[in-house]
């Protein structure tokens, strides 16, 4: 009775596996004399040992793209994963004994974190020059991906001309009540809801999120459920990041999505990055390997593997996506660092009962 | 059976021994050539304990008074201390309604009857409790798998209910194995002295079986608020706010280790004052069989009238436990657009293997040290040295990782970031766990048999390993089990103290499902549960071998 169970589950995962392979990054000649253009003469020259990339992004991003740098480079790179919070506490208990090189976080706000820790070197202009906008003022890290956030909807049970042109309206479109979906817990909400405080007011934020209450908002715990919510008719509409809608669409769901006004804080762009450690030993390599991620084939690769926004100019944005420059002129403008200001937006959420 | 056995975080009191015997006591020599093999064990067992303690108190300190003031004496503590209780006390609550029942028929229900329970009373352990949320969350609501499958529309599970839920599934085992253990071990003697003094059944359960469980009971429910304590996985996914949720959200929302560093102090002041009521509820008990000759098993009773209830409940916990994580994985393998790799699995299965065995190994043999002085040399010492070992449970893994990447590159930096460096980890932290079984299996031990390799001419360590050495073997091969399967699942200890390019089992699937990547992460979730499911087999497997 046991074999069979066991050998069940193996054939479970068994079957779980095999398919395609991940899709190789392209390499084009331009793209390795870009990388090795980046002036490196007054640096040190580095340490022995591969180069340790410290990610909170995940291994199926991260590998093929370390395997092409290795191959343009011949440099030897060693990858942590891990999430980003665990990787800025860690950083900051090795100090100055950290083996990490560079830094390369899903979020603007752990980046954020290592600067005000001191954890990073200013990088060259040479490399800041390279992403379109979100360039921090301290140059201590460079955006590589940016994503949007996006108001998902049935097209079969909206006009997304009905919708409202600012996020402030929406808990108040009669036509809506009950059918907004929304996730209070999830990072990236928390995050918008931090721009909007900081383009607005706490009390502006706190009140838009009583009257989101009011509506009768639907809370989800993460944006997946949430758009299979969409799908299912339990909402209409969804305040959610573009990628999310994207991968859905990818999959053949009847859904879409649509920007508020231009600048509305519902439109916020959130930036992935990468940074070099101060720390570092390679600071060549490590340097080297920042602008490779900014390398048009790297960042062809990034938005083709996760439907995130392209940085550099040039770059395509992922299938049935506006172009960088349409969606960047769409979000708010405001300083990405300052998104790392949480503290005040997580005490509104938890005064309204919803953390 | 090799899976644990009554027990208790303290032993009960063993009953004095008559004059006569006391002085025939098994003694090893105080300093003889074999004390560095206990000696160094238990040192190494103390440093896990005081290096987390040690390094939270740094971080503690660097608040000033005033921010310290601020931080520890506010409302959101006794809320989160709140919140913590009741999570444990509703996930024991809950554990025991699921494990009681299932451990008593697997004890006394047929030879066929008895495999199949134990099998669903044991699987559930496999499930790693984050698995197990996603899965309640995956498979409710609406579009969630029950209602694609069946139509059926049930409320999406979160905040305390669905925490419950899911801890209660995927700690409801160790209750179970701690309660059927006892349950086998019982002396049916005992039971038929209340029937034949006109008791009938059901008083005589009630008073007189339940009475001597409770060394198992507090056992099982030890380890499962632990558990509860230091959960981070389950009440992230579902969002209810506790002590170690708190902590997370400190480290993460707000890249802040001194508040948070204050939040863990707290918890482990909970803790030891756990620690510390367990102890005294077990105070002056004595379970130990005290009649001559050898036990004898109880009869197999029958369901009779109660075998649909019985069959219909071991029928909801099994789907609930186990075949509702293992059809959501399986789904989201289904309908995956992209797909895990074969070599990246293997890969992350070799790693995590590679870790987890060692580790398990490493954490029993500390386990026996422990024990070894707990029961052997009883004293106010070593029962303090048994309870301090519960303490790395409890504390919560991002930290406990964080005060060996702080001690290790401090003390010994060759070490860092090495697969030993990780082993040790893992051992230290699930120790708790490994505990119990090797303690069971040394008090069924009789010392005699080592007195008498001794009168024949042993030394102290031969007579031990050739006498006493193999009877703890199914102790030793359930607290290693225990240990490998923790290991297996284990997150943040892997996250910041595997070697470079390290990839476990437990890291791929969380990596994938935090990007909502499901038909990623579902391989590598069914690659656990296809591992500890082969595991707990072999272990059954063993047991039955012996019926």
């Amino acid at each position: 009775m046991l074999r069979p169970l066991s050998l069940f589950a193996l054939a479970l995962v068994f079957a779980a596996c095999g398919g395609e392979p991940e899709p190789a990054a392209v390499e084009t000649p331009a793209d390795t004399a870009r990388v090795s253009a980046i002036p490196t003469a007054e640096l040190p020259p580095d340490a022995e040992g591969p180069l340790v990339v410290y990610t909170g992004r995940k291994e199926s991003l991260v590998g093929p793209l370390v395997e092409q740098f290795r191959e343009q480079t011949g440099r030897d790179v060693e990858v942590r994963y891990a999430d980003d919070a665990a990787l800025i506490a860690q950083l900051q208990e090795e100090g100055d004994r950290s083996p990490a090189d560079v830094l390369w976080s899903n979020t603007a706000g752990a980046l954020g974190a290592a600067t005000q820790a001191n954890l990073l070197t200013v990088l060259p202009d040479s490399i800041r020059v390279l992403p379109g906008s979100f360039v921090p003022a301290g140059g201590q890290w460079v955006p590589v991906t940016v994503r949007f956030r996006v108001l998902a909807y049935a097209p079969d049970r909206v006009d997304a001309d009905q919708l409202p042109s600012s996020v402030v309206d929406l808990p108040q479109t009669a036509a809506l009540e009950g059918r907004i979906g929304w996730t209070p817990t999830y990072s990236s909400f928390q995050d918008f809801l931090t721009a909007y405080r900081l383009l607005g007011s706490d009390d502006a934020a706190a009140e838009w999120v009583t009257e989101m209450q009011e509506s009768g908002a639907k809370a989800y715990p993460s944006n997946t459920p949430m758009l299979e919510a969409l799908l299912a008719g339990e909402i209409d509409v969804a305040l959610t990041n573009h990628y999310y809608v994207l991968r859905k669409k990818a999959e053949g769901a009847n859904l879409d999505y649509t920007f508020f006004s231009p600048g509305d804080a519902g439109n916020l762009a959130l930036v992935t990055g990468a940074g070099v450690l101060d720390t570092s030993q390679r600071q060549r390599a490590a340097r080297r390997f920042v602008a490779f991620l900014l390398s048009p084939a790297a960042q062809a690769f990034a938005a083709e593997t996760t439907k995130e926004v392209p940085v550099t100019a040039g770059a395509p944005s992922p299938e049935g996506f506006v172009p960088f420059e349409t969606a960047t002129n769409y979000s708010p403008k405001l300083e990405v660092e300052r998104l790392r200001e949480l503290d005040e937006t997580l005490r509104l959420l938890r005064d309204q009962g919803l953390l | 059976m090799s899976l644990p056995a009554p027990d208790s975080g303290l032993a009960p009191a063993p009953p004095a021994p008559p004059p006569e015997r006391a002085a025939a006591r098994w003694r090893a020599p105080r300093w003889g050539p074999g004390a560095w093999l206990l000696a160094l064990p238990l040192a190494f067992v103390v440093l896990g304990v005081v290096v987390p303690l040690g390094y939270l108190l740094v971080r503690a300190l660097d608040a000033d008074l005033a921010q310290t003031t601020e931080l520890v004496f506010r409302w959101r503590n006794a809320r989160l201390a709140l919140h913590t209780a009741a999570l444990a006390a509703g996930v024991l609550t809950a554990a025991t309604i699921i494990a009681t029942p299932l451990a008593w028929i697997a004890a006394r229900g047929s030879r066929q009857t008895r495999r199949i329970v134990t099998l669903v009373g044991v699987l559930p352990l496999a499930v790693p409790g984050y698995v197990m949320a996603t899965a309640l969350l995956g498979a409710t609501g609406i579009g969630g798998l029950l209602s694609t499958l069946v139509g059926a529309e049930v409320p999406r599970p979160s905040g305390y209910g669905g925490a419950l839920l899911a801890l209660g599934l995927t700690t409801a085992p160790y209750l179970f194995l701690n309660l059927r253990a006892a349950l086998l071990g019982l002396d049916p003697a005992l039971e038929e002295a209340a029937r034949s003094l006109g008791m009938d059944r059901q008083r005589t359960a009630l008073r007189v079986v339940l009475p001597q469980l409770r060394p198992a009971y507090l056992a099982g429910s030890l380890l499962i608020v632990l558990h509860v304590l230091g959960d981070f996985g389950v009440v992230s996914l579902m969002r209810y706010e506790t002590f170690s949720y708190a902590i997370y959200l400190q480290y993460a929302a707000a890249f802040d280790r001194v508040y948070a560093a204050w939040l863990a102090l707290m918890l482990l002041g909970m803790t030891g004052a756990l620690l510390w009521v367990e102890a005294r509820l077990l105070r002056g008990r004595a379970f130990a069989r005290t009649g001559s000759g050898s036990s004898r098993r109880a009869e197999p009773m029958r369901l009779g009238a109660w075998a649909p209830l019985a069959w219909g409940w071991t029928a909801l916990v099994a789907l609930a436990g186990i075949v509702l994580p293992v059809a959501t994985l399986v789904h989201w393998t289904l309908r995956a657009t992209d797909r895990t790799g074969w070599a990246a699995l293997a890969e992350a299965l070799a790693d995590s293997v590679g870790a987890a065995a060692p580790a398990a190994i490493l954490a029993a043999s500390l386990a026996l040290a422990v024990a070894f002085v707990g029961v052997r040399r009883p004293s106010g010492r070593s029962r303090a040295m048994e309870r301090v070992a519960y303490l790395g449970y409890a504390t919560p893994p991002l930290a406990f990782a964080l005060a060996l990447v702080f001690f290790s590159l401090r003390a010994v930096p060759a070490l860092y970031q090495t697969l030993a460096l990780l082993v040790g980890a893992y051992a230290l932290h699930f120790l708790a766990e490994a505990i119990g079984p090797v303690r069971t299996a040394l008090y069924q031990a009789p010392p005699r048999l080592e007195e008498a390799a001794r009168a024949l001419g042993r030394g102290p360590i031969r007579a031990f390993a050739e006498t006493t050495l193999p009877l703890l073997r199914r102790g030793l091969g359930a607290s290693a089990a225990l240990v490998f399967l923790s290991s297996l699942k284990e997150l943040p200890l892997t996250y910041l103290l595997s070697p470079l390019g390290f990839d476990s089992l437990a890291v791929g699937m969380w990596g994938a499902a935090s990007e909502a990547l499901f038909g990623i992460a579902a391989p590598y979730g069914l690659a656990i549960i296809g591992v500890s499911l082969a595991l707990v087999a072999l272990l059954l497997r063993s047991e039955a071998d012996r019926d």
